[in-house]
């Protein structure tokens, strides 16, 4: 197996694996990072969603070979310690219920804001048409979005 | 009335080793506590440096019970919130009733974590009192602390060992509610801050030393089973370490999670199947037997004069059928569970909603005494019931075991998670209504036909409650009729089934409440005017088992109405529906909807949500499980599982689509209080959002729609 050259949460990892492997399962079982989640593996939940270069990525749908040279940011590497505004804004609107996918919508806000510091409704339907959060946290994530937008909506 | 509620009734009354004073100090435990640990009773332990540690006895889903559980014993214990741990339950002498679900989680515990809570306190005030000469009668708690007359002040954890040695109070006196100081507040998730970090350990994030990775091939028909395969294509799949048998298929071990299922893949072009009795089973063919029991004999639930004579003498017969199709759970994190089998004993990692059975069945499986299994439960990504099956916990205890112990996480694709559910079944209803000369309904007939959830519960076998199980939500019509008849008519189906967010409640109320507006529409009587007037003056009212304070109920279609300004002039093309329930005769709640039809799509702007579940420990909470409730079943208003040739045509997301968030409604909850003690929340909204968007499609654009899922060509007006 080739060895793969991925830098992920600032960190240099020297991967050997199959290089159609999912990115999800190179974070899960490879690296130990377990807050990126395994939802669909047909990507349209949005639970594995990380950063590549800065694009929110759904990391079933992307191999280790597209991952390989780039970096990539979990949901681990977002902040230190939970002080990013999307997470604080998801403290403040109580968003989660299970919690199960709320990383990978997190992960979508915060690309969201980097690319558009104040969206629209319309915009914020667009970033998550692809997450599915079965418990329904729907209008606080909208909610949370905005706030850590700098307006509470 | 049903056995999914008897099942957690009885295991909701809480463990013998609970009841206070079985565990009367410290001395009393095993040695592995600190000696310095107060532990009154199994839901705390109070340390030297004065933190808590809470253990909570239902799990945790997302319903937040990690949050409010610890929330009531606080209270009486007048804990600092920000100085508690919370720790999870396991299955043993000291949890015997972790099955969670029905909403049943606060008020089965509500007494006895505020006893749990208050018996602390009390022993603190002791230790304080006695240290201090004083009375304890001079003596108070604030915040972690026991305060004393001229500014004595000694903090919970400096009391500790003292506590432990104070007699176990027999009836600790509770707090007041207008003493509450932290109930009835809006309280954030205890877990917010482990979840936005991605630290929260779900059943899929548990990792142990060595641990493999297991995707199991099974047959795609339900009960089907291997009968040829090849194993070596898969063990050349790089990281595939086994391939061995199971009693539900084959499973392939492996070192990460995508080596099993690419060893999977491989392995599943090599085998040949045994499909079993179900392999003919498709939804057509059951949707004949089903039309067929609409008609037949049937098991009778709720029965009130002689509703088939008004029938036959009625002035008028107004008659519909409704159709409500086999569902998926869904939870975005699929079935899995870890398993470690090592010499003296077994020990699983599993998000279970029903712990004790779940480690009551892999020791069965194992051939070990439930104790020697220990069965921890992680946070569960989502449950609506699936997890009360054990399934797929006992299914990786096999597989730990056929591969030599593990530890050994078996992993369901979302495949696997759609093909192997535990279904809700469709249902057929048959409604009937007599009007007298006068317009007023004289009797109500609502026949339901389809699968029985509780006999594939109950292993196949009938119980006595079948049929009132079946028709929860039907014959719990809440309506004043002088003559009624709710019956099923069972119709077997090979497919397993299971508890569902709302359960049999959804469909059947789906049914009444549409219908009833269609009859407040024939009859030409508004439907709010219509319902308060069949609620009437009614007072407490006896179905079967339980009772319902229909009061309380119309109390919340009243407010309901207000607060969604029913009546009110709308723009052309938009309309407002209701519904109401009376969910287990225990939680009262309405809906109104409002929604329009754009561009052939139907678009639902806002719900109001009215709810009476007693008293609201956490309002935060209380609103999040009404949003949720309501989004779990709009989402079934869209989706649909259908069988073909035994096996379900849908597999994922993709086919079964479940709400997202452009298609969220606005949702606004009024909590209505009785003054009553907690009841539940997790089910009540789901069943009301279905008929309050239908009758409300019907106020805007005339079409009435019986038959589910909703399908595009259903909004073009004929």
């Amino acid at each position: 197996m080739p060895t793969h050259q991925l830098t992920v949460n600032g960190r240099v990892h020297h991967v050997d694996a199959d290089p159609a492997t999912p990115l999800l399962w190179i974070l899960r079982d490879t690296l130990g990072l377990t807050g990126t989640k395994f939802g669909c593996g047909q990507g349209v939940c949005g639970s594995c969603v990380v950063h590549l270069d800065g694009q929110a990525q759904k990391s079933c749908q992307t191999s280790l070979r597209e991952a390989a040279g780039h970096k990539v940011v979990t949901i681990e590497g977002l902040s230190k310690a939970g002080t990013h505004p999307v997470q604080h804004s998801w403290i403040a609107e109580d968003v989660a219920q299970c919690g199960y996918c709320q990383p990978g919508m997190i992960m979508t806000a915060a690309a969201l804001l980097q690319h558009k510091p104040h969206p629209t409704d319309r915009d914020i339907d667009d970033a998550f048409a692809d997450h599915v959060c079965r418990c329904g946290t729907y209008s606080r994530v909208r909610k949370a979005v905005h706030r850590a937008a700098g307006g509470v909506k | 009335m049903t056995d999914r509620r008897d099942f957690l009734k009885v295991t909701g009354a809480l463990g013998a080793g609970l009841v206070l004073g079985l565990r009367l100090d410290a001395k009393a435990l095993p040695g592995k506590v600190a000696k310095t640990e107060f532990r009154p009773n199994a839901f705390l332990a109070l340390g030297p440096d004065g933190r808590v540690r809470i253990t909570v006895p239902k799990v945790e889903m997302g319903q937040g019970v990690r949050t409010a559980l610890p929330m009531v014993l606080a209270e009486e214990m007048d804990l600092d919130w920000s100085r508690i741990d919370v720790v999870n339950a396991t299955p043993g002498p000291d949890f015997k009733s972790m099955g969670t679900g029905g909403s049943t989680s606060v008020s089965t515990t509500w007494t006895t974590l505020r006893q749990a809570g208050a018996a602390a306190r009390e022993m603190l005030k002791a230790a304080a009192a006695a240290q201090w000469g004083l009375a304890v009668g001079q003596c108070h708690t604030e915040k972690g602390f026991v305060l004393g007359p001229g500014g004595r002040k000694l903090g919970y954890g400096d009391l500790a060992d003292a506590a432990a040695k104070q007699p176990l109070p027999s009836k600790p006196p509770l707090k007041k509610p207008g003493d509450f100081r932290l109930l009835g507040k809006r309280t954030p998730r205890f877990d917010g801050t482990d979840i936005v970090t991605g630290k929260a350990v779900f059943g899929l994030d548990v990792r142990r030393p060595g641990q493999r990775f297991a995707a199991v091939l099974r047959c795609p028909v339900p009960g089907g089973k291997p009968k040829a395969w090849d194993k070596s294509k898969a063990e050349a799949v790089h990281g595939v370490k086994a391939v061995v048998e199971v009693p539900t298929g084959l499973a392939v071990i492996a070192e990460s999670t995508w080596a099993a299922f690419k060893g999977r893949e491989a392995l599943a072009a090599t085998t040949t199947w045994d499909e079993g009795a179900a392999k003919d089973f498709s939804s057509a063919s059951l949707e004949t037997k089903m039309r067929a029991a609409l008609t037949g004999p049937a098991d009778e639930a709720r029965k009130v004069g002689d509703a088939e004579k008004v029938l036959a003498t009625a002035a008028r017969l107004l008659e519909a059928e409704y159709s409500f199709p086999y569902q998926a759970h869904a939870t975005v994190e699929p079935m899995n569970a870890t398993a470690h089998i090592g010499q003296a004993g077994a020990e699983l990692w599993v998000g279970s909603q029903s712990a004790n059975r779940a480690q009551d069945r892999a020791a069965a499986a194992l051939g070990l005494k439930p104790e020697q299994v220990q069965l921890n439960v992680p946070l569960i990504g989502g449950g609506f019931g699936r997890r009360l099956g054990t399934d797929f916990s006992t299914e990786a205890a096999q597989v730990a075991k056929a591969a030599g112990g593990g530890p050994i996480q078996v992993v369901w694709d979302r495949e696997d998670d759609f093909r192997h559910d535990l279904f809700h079944p469709a249902t057929l209803h048959r409604m009937r209504v007599g009007l007298d000369a006068t317009g007023g309904i004289s009797a109500w007939v609502h026949r339901i036909a389809g699968p029985a959830i509780l006999r594939s519960w109950m292993g196949g076998q009938k119980s006595p409650t079948q049929a009132a199980s079946e028709a929860n939500g039907a014959l719990d019509l809440p309506y004043g009729i002088p003559a009624i008849t709710v019956d099923f008519g069972e119709v077997e189906a090979p497919t397993p089934l299971g508890w569902w967010r709302g359960i049999q409640i959804v469909p059947n109320v789906f049914a009444r409440e549409c219908f009833l507006d269609e009859v407040a529409h024939a009859t030409g009587m508004d439907p709010l005017q219509l319902r308060l007037k069949l609620l009437g003056d009614q007072g407490v009212v006896k179905f079967g088992g339980e009772e319902a304070d229909i009061r309380r109920l119309k109390k919340v279609l009243q407010v309901a109405a207000a607060k969604a300004g029913w009546g009110r002039k709308l723009p052309p093309g938009r309309g407002l529906g209701l519904a109401c329930h009376a969910y287990d005769g225990r939680t009262y709640a309405a809906q109104v909807a409002e929604v329009s039809v754009e561009k052939g799509q139907l678009r639902i702007h806002k719900i109001t949500c009215t709810v009476d579940c007693g008293f609201v420990v956490n309002p935060l909470g209380l609103e999040a499980q009404v949003e949720g409730g309501i989004a779990f079943g709009l989402s079934a208003l869209f989706s649909q599982i259908t069988w073909e040739k035994g096996r379900t045509v849908q597999t994922g997301y993709h086919d079964f689509p479940v709400l997202r968030l452009a298609d969220m409604p606005s949702v606004e909850t009024h909590i209505v209080s009785s003054g009553a003690d907690p009841s539940g929340m997790g089910e009540p909204p789901v069943p009301l959002a279905i008929p309050a968007v239908l009758n409300a499609l019907f106020a805007a654009t005339g079409i009435r729609v019986r038959s589910l899922p909703l399908l595009p060509q259903m909004l073009q007006k004929a």
